[in-house]
């Protein structure tokens, strides 16, 4: 028994502790107890992550469990890095989760699914089988769904999100599964194993129908434009520790799912291609990456939800991360393994911040909206002398988000922006093409991400409150800061000492590199390997507060009065003092970037002009009315919806009413079944 | 650092000094061109030093109703901005601290004092503070994607977005800078320059309308040391620009050797550069009048464009 | 027992059986098609038995016992109650598809399911395999009485056909299935009489008649 299989059996042992608990303990206790119990179970989680990812695997066979290949586990590097980052996330959201569940989530129901939602996440990775793999796949979409319910009896669009989710997760579910079934039935074996020994043997069309279906399924769960529709409903309505975990442990399982069958089962990752159905595989997992990302920052920057502009901010980030998983397996397809080791190392590690300072966002802004009982960023505002230490931490990960140094996102942009510059020169058209457009949309994504986070900290936190919640927001209880204040620990350590974490990743990224040698090394400084590149986040943190340190030094020497600021009133143009409403609000500070994009955007404009009865040159009033609708869901999936009714209204007619001619059609179609059996046979 | 690395050190020493010292003379200089081309006397090259002598000799002010981050924007803009300056190989081949001469952490670095002075703009809660970081924020989030790709099309020639490597591969093959791809750069990034320290025809430096000011309206609440420490920023950012900008495309001069000598002219070929920038930039603002703000994407897509056709030459034609 | 009697019971069962079915269709009256379907049981159970003797299992003997006791007990015992409260109603109202027409519908479906069932024969070929086809023809024939017939209990008796065919083929094909299956099985469909029986009762008692034709609001 090493230290993996220790530390998974001791997470597993923990969430069924904290089921039972919420399920026997009083209700007073009941919170606590399932709190810490989930926070334990993720600390092992992050040990035994952390023991896979340094080589210590372990593997389980119980063959009588389930059908087909039984019940199997193995932890292999990759399965632990997910392992790890889902059990970062619980261990911040289950602390949270203690003060955040006096809010009306202290009931059995809401406090038992928790556990058993973490222990599904922590399971997935480590499936060994297609049965396992699909069992616990839906465990946490079962669990998922009343976690997203659990506040359903207040507010009416809960049951909708709830609605879309449960739909949206279903159907990639049916679509992992074709796609997983028709692999088996290829390999003759449900087992990973022999789906890995069969996959190099595919042919080119079965293997891309494998992998068409399976990239449609977990790209759904990844929140991947145009599939992502469930995303800006679903994280909204839910708890914020269960969007915590959704949107930093979940959907990370969708790219769990692409680079676990795409790299590793499908053997992309050793050798070249099988026939041409492979070329086309990785170019189009990158411009879904890419499509995503700057759709999905485009939406945040409009955003005036809090929340919604964080879901929306996690489809972007799975953009990104699908960027430098296609440019993996595309310079992995061309036969240069390095780039393609550092590439998928960069999508990795993207995966790992995302996750801290994602969880951090979203826990920081359930306590704004626990304390103020609004999401609407145009009400907020203010929070700074009320609640100190969330604004510090939403600050701090609004840091990390922008992709701004000394922040953990900037280390793993700059690794994918690095991999994408040395894969140039192109080996063919395609790379010529994607590779500079993958370049654009990071940067262009980099820069809309700067004002998104500008904007949720801004007008979300700073100033002056915009409505009465705002004014009277008091700090949240100690459990929620203790949460917090774990991802914000975590986003710290990512940002200073990625040389730390990334001997993991990189051999974690060795699947798609095939090469002994991790793609990055160094212990303060990360070096690449073989291509020319260094960055040195702590250096680079150092220099910074030594800088301010001389600047707040020569500034004592050579401002000449005294150091006690005088309080000084604001410009207010000598009208009196200003009032809050004269702040920018999200609304107008968003605005001018709305009007660039305006031809994607699409924003719907309402004005109604009711004149005076006495004269139409006089107004009486105006209504003005604007929406930014979500331009996919508005062209792709009302059509969709649109024609599913109309099948729907139009298949009432086969529904006559009587008996005989139900059971006519079962009868008919039977028999028509076997005749054709037979004249085919 | 390499056997060179005194060359390093000593630039490293050398090159703020020069930068902190120089880049209000650079803008008395530039103001003094304006005047004189605009037919008036001008006030002086020193300008610029006495203001800044006389607000850091002002009593420090804290606006009510504003936070810490307020107060410590000005330091991170500063620290940043002497961070680059001290970082970037514009004096001595070799960087001060090589591990950070990245050009990618370079261009971040900047851009995250202008975040710090946009938070700051939205702390105040006055409307100024708000317009001036919405639409410092829109002009960012637009500039971003030409800088990256004409990084991009740089660091293509020479195989690495390390500064000093680019630097010495330009001053090994100097016919590289006068390639469709570095012209096509070059042009991008004096585009970019312009919209990130706020010159005409993006923004007006000297503007008091509140209606027409980017820059200025998120600073609108700092007075005396502080104010002296935006003003101070803002030139020193305009020197590190220009200097990247020669040192990427027009190397020569650069000490490549520890000699005092070396350094020497390194130093003054360096400020001689940044002058005849400094001067073209302020002649050029003569003719110019500020584009209104919804113009200014149509500006940027442009450069936008140039700087991905750098990116298509360096394939084609490399 | 010897081979040739084996084969020559096999067949026997396998024939009673068939005719049972064919019988159902072609009868009117609802007392003689309850009885023939008991009759249809003890040809179900006297195959099984056969199986039994020539395999010599005692699992086998034992399920063919519970058979007797459930198929040709139980189930006709249950369908007579059902219908001793119709009282004047003891024949089956017009079938949707007449006698003669059902027949010749019988004879196609046979054709089909000798068609259908030649692989399975093929594959391997035994007496016990070659009445494979009289077993999907009788769950054929159970299915069409199922759509065809009016009356509730008719339809009762055409679902239980289709079971007994279900369980035929089973035994055939693989020398029956794990007892606990056959128990589980067969605790279902006693379960679906005993229901229906209930139902029907209770549908002559709302509606005075079961005929189901006239209950068309089970639609949107």
């Amino acid at each position: 028994m090493n230290l993996a299989a220790l530390g998974f059996a001791a997470a597993l042992t923990s969430a069924m502790g904290a089921v039972i608990a919420a399920l026997v303990s009083p209700a007073d206790r009941r919170a606590l107890t399932v709190g810490v119990a989930t926070g334990a179970a993720g600390g092992a989680a992050v040990l035994a992550g952390a023991a896979a990812m340094a080589g210590q695997g372990f593997s389980l066979a119980v063959p009588w469990v389930l059908p087909l290949a039984g019940f199997r586990l193995a932890l292999d590097p990759l399965g632990g890095l997910f392992v790890a980052v889902t059990g970062g996330v619980a261990v911040a959201a289950g602390v949270f989760g203690i003060g955040y569940a006096r809010h009306g989530l202290a009931g059995r129901a809401a406090q038992a699914v928790l556990p058993v939602f973490v222990a599904a996440m922590l399971l997935v990775p480590a499936a060994d089988s297609v049965g396992t793999f699909l069992v616990c796949w839906e465990l946490m979409a079962v669990a998922s769904l009343p976690l997203v319910l659990a506040e359903h009896r207040r507010r009416t669009e809960v049951g909708e999100a709830g609605l879309w989710y449960g739909v949206m997760t279903h159907l990639g579910f049916i679509a992992i599964l074709i796609g997983l079934l028709i692999f088996a039935a290829q390999a003759g074996d449900a087992s990973f194993t022999a789906l890995r020994q069969a996959g190099a043997h595919l042919s080119g069309g079965v293997a891309s129908v494998v992998f068409v279906t399976t990239l449609v399924g977990f790209a759904a769960k990844a929140g991947i434009a145009p599939l992502h529709a469930w995303l800006p409903r679903a994280h909204p309505e839910a708890p914020s520790h269960v969007s915590a975990l959704m949107s930093a442990a979940m959907v990370n399982l969708g790219v769990y799912g692409i680079v676990r069958v795409g790299f590793d089962l499908l053997g992309s990752g050793q050798g070249g291609g099988q026939g041409g159905g492979q070329g086309w595989w990785w170019p189009l997992v990158l411009l879904l990456g890419a499509i995503s990302a700057v759709y999905g920052i485009l939406q945040a920057v409009i955003s005036t939800d809090l929340k919604r502009l964080l879901g929306y901010s996690t489809t972007e980030n799975m953009g990104l991360v699908l960027i430098g998983v296609g440019a993996a397996g595309m310079f992995a397809a061309d036969g240069n393994r390095v780039l393609a080791g550092l590439a998928l190392a960069a999508a990795l590690l993207h995966v790992i911040n995302h996750a801290a300072f994602k969880s951090l966002l979203f826990l920081a802004a359930g306590s704004a909206v626990h304390a103020t009982g609004t999401r609407d960023l145009d009400a907020l505002g203010g929070l700074r002398p009320g609640m100190p230490v969330t604004t510090g931490l939403f600050g701090l990960g609004a840091l990390a988000a922008s992709a701004l140094p000394p922040g953990a996102a900037f280390v793993s942009e700059w690794l994918l922006l690095q991999s994408l510059v040395h894969g140039l020169p192109p080996s063919g058209v395609p790379s010529a093409i994607l590779l500079p457009v993958a370049v654009a949309a990071i940067a262009l994504t980099a820069g809309l991400a700067v004002a998104t986070f500008v904007k949720a900290f801004g007008v979300g936190f700073l100033a002056k409150p915009r409505s009465e919640a705002a004014a009277e927001a008091t700090e949240s209880p100690p459990s929620m800061l203790v949460g917090m204040g774990v991802a914000g620990a975590a986003c710290v350590v990512l940002a200073l000492g990625a040389t730390a974490v990334l001997p993991g990743v990189g051999s974690v990224a060795m699947l798609a590199s095939g090469s002994p040698d991790p793609a990055v090394h160094g212990a303060v400084i990360v070096q690449l390997s073989t291509v020319a590149g260094s960055l040195s986040p702590l250096l680079l943190a150092v220099a910074l507060l030594v800088g301010a340190v001389v600047v707040v030094a020569v500034l004592r020497a050579v401002a000449a009065r005294s150091r006690q600021r005088r309080i000084a009133r604001l410009w207010d143009c000598g009208g009196g003092p200003l009032s809050a409403r004269m702040e920018y609000t999200a609304t107008s500070f968003a605005e001018p970037l709305q009007r660039v994009f305006d031809d994607v955007l699409q924003p719907e404009l309402d004005v109604d002009v009711t004149h005076a009865t006495e004269s139409r040159y006089l107004v009486q009033t105006v209504e003005y009315r604007r929406r930014v609708p979500d331009r996919i869901e508005r062209r792709l999936y009302q059509p969709v919806l649109a024609a599913v009714r109309a099948w729907g209204r139009a298949a009432r007619a086969l529904a006559t009413g009587s008996v005989h001619r139900y059971l006519g059609y079962g009868f008919y179609t039977v028999t028509a079944l076997l005749i054709v059996l037979a004249v085919t046979r | 650092m390499s056997a060179l690395g005194a060359v390093g050190a000593v630039g490293a020493v050398a090159q703020p000094v020069l930068i902190v010292g120089g880049s209000p003379l650079m803008l008395g200089v530039m103001r003094q061109v304006r005047a004189k081309l605009e037919g008036r006397a001008g006030a002086g090259i020193m300008q610029p030093w006495r203001d800044l002598r006389k607000l850091f000799r002002k009593e420090p002010i804290l606006p009510r109703g504003t936070s810490e981050v307020f107060r410590y924007a000005p330091i991170v803009l500063m620290g940043t901005t002497l961070v680059v300056a001290v970082v970037a190989p514009f004096v001595t081949v070799e960087s001060g601290l090589d591990p950070v001469a990245d050009l990618f952490a370079v261009v971040a670095l900047l851009a995250l004092g202008t975040v710090a002075l946009a938070l700051a703009g939205l702390d105040t809660g006055t409307a100024f503070g708000g317009m001036g970081a919405s639409r410092e924020m829109t002009i960012i989030a637009l500039v971003e994607p030409t800088l990256l790709v004409a990084i991009l099309a740089l660091s293509l020639r020479v195989g690495s977005t390390n500064l000093p490597t680019i630097v010495s591969a330009t001053l090994h093959d100097p016919g590289r800078v006068i390639s469709p791809v570095s012209l096509l750069a070059v042009v991008a990034l004096v585009v970019v320059i312009i919209a990130e320290t706020g010159r005409l025809p993006v923004d007006n430096p000297s503007t008091h309308l509140e209606l027409t000011m980017v820059h200025e309206a998120m600073v609108l609440e700092y007075a005396g040391p502080d104010l002296a420490l935006v003003e101070l920023a803002s030139a020193m950012r305009l020197t590190v620009f220009l200097g990247l900008l020669t040192t990427l495309f027009a190397p020569w001069g650069i000490a490549t050797t520890a000699t005092p000598a070396a350094l020497a002219i390194g130093l003054s070929a360096f400020a001689a550069k940044i002058t005849v920038l400094g001067v073209l930039l302020a002649a050029g603002e003569v003719f110019m009048a500020k584009l209104r703000l919804f113009r200014v994407p149509e500006l940027l897509a442009g450069s936008f464009l140039l700087s991905l056709l750098a990116v298509a030459a360096s394939f084609f034609l490399a | 027992m010897n081979e040739t009697l084996y084969v020559q019971l096999l067949n026997l069962a396998a024939g009673a059986f068939l005719l049972a079915a064919v019988m159902v269709l072609w009868r009117r009256e609802l007392t003689v098609i309850i009885r023939v379907f008991a009759l249809q049981g003890v040809a179900l159970a006297g195959l099984v038995a056969v199986l039994a003797a020539h395999e010599r299992s005692v699992e086998l003997a034992v399920v063919a016992a519970a058979i007797v006791v459930l198929r040709a007990g139980v189930l006709p015992l249950l369908l007579r109650r059902a219908l001793a409260g119709a009282g004047e109603a003891q024949r089956e109202t017009r079938p949707l598809v007449n006698v003669s027409a059902s027949l010749l519908a019988a004879a196609v479906l046979t054709l089909i399911a000798y068609a259908v069932t030649r692989p399975l024969v093929e594959l391997a070929p035994s007496p016990a395999t070659q009445a494979i086809p009289i077993g999907l023809t009788v769950v054929l024939i159970g299915l069409f009485v199922l759509v065809t017939r009016r009356r509730a209990l008719s339809q009762l008796v055409g679902f239980l056909l289709l079971d007994n065919g279900i369980t035929a083929i089973g035994f055939l094909t693989t020398s029956g299935v794990p007892l606990v299956v056959e128990l589980g099985v067969s605790l279902d469909v006693l379960f679906a009489v005993l229901v229906l029986q209930i139902l029907t009762t209770r549908m002559r008692a709302t509606f005075g008649d079961t005929d189901l034709d006239e209950l068309r609001e089970l639609r949107d």
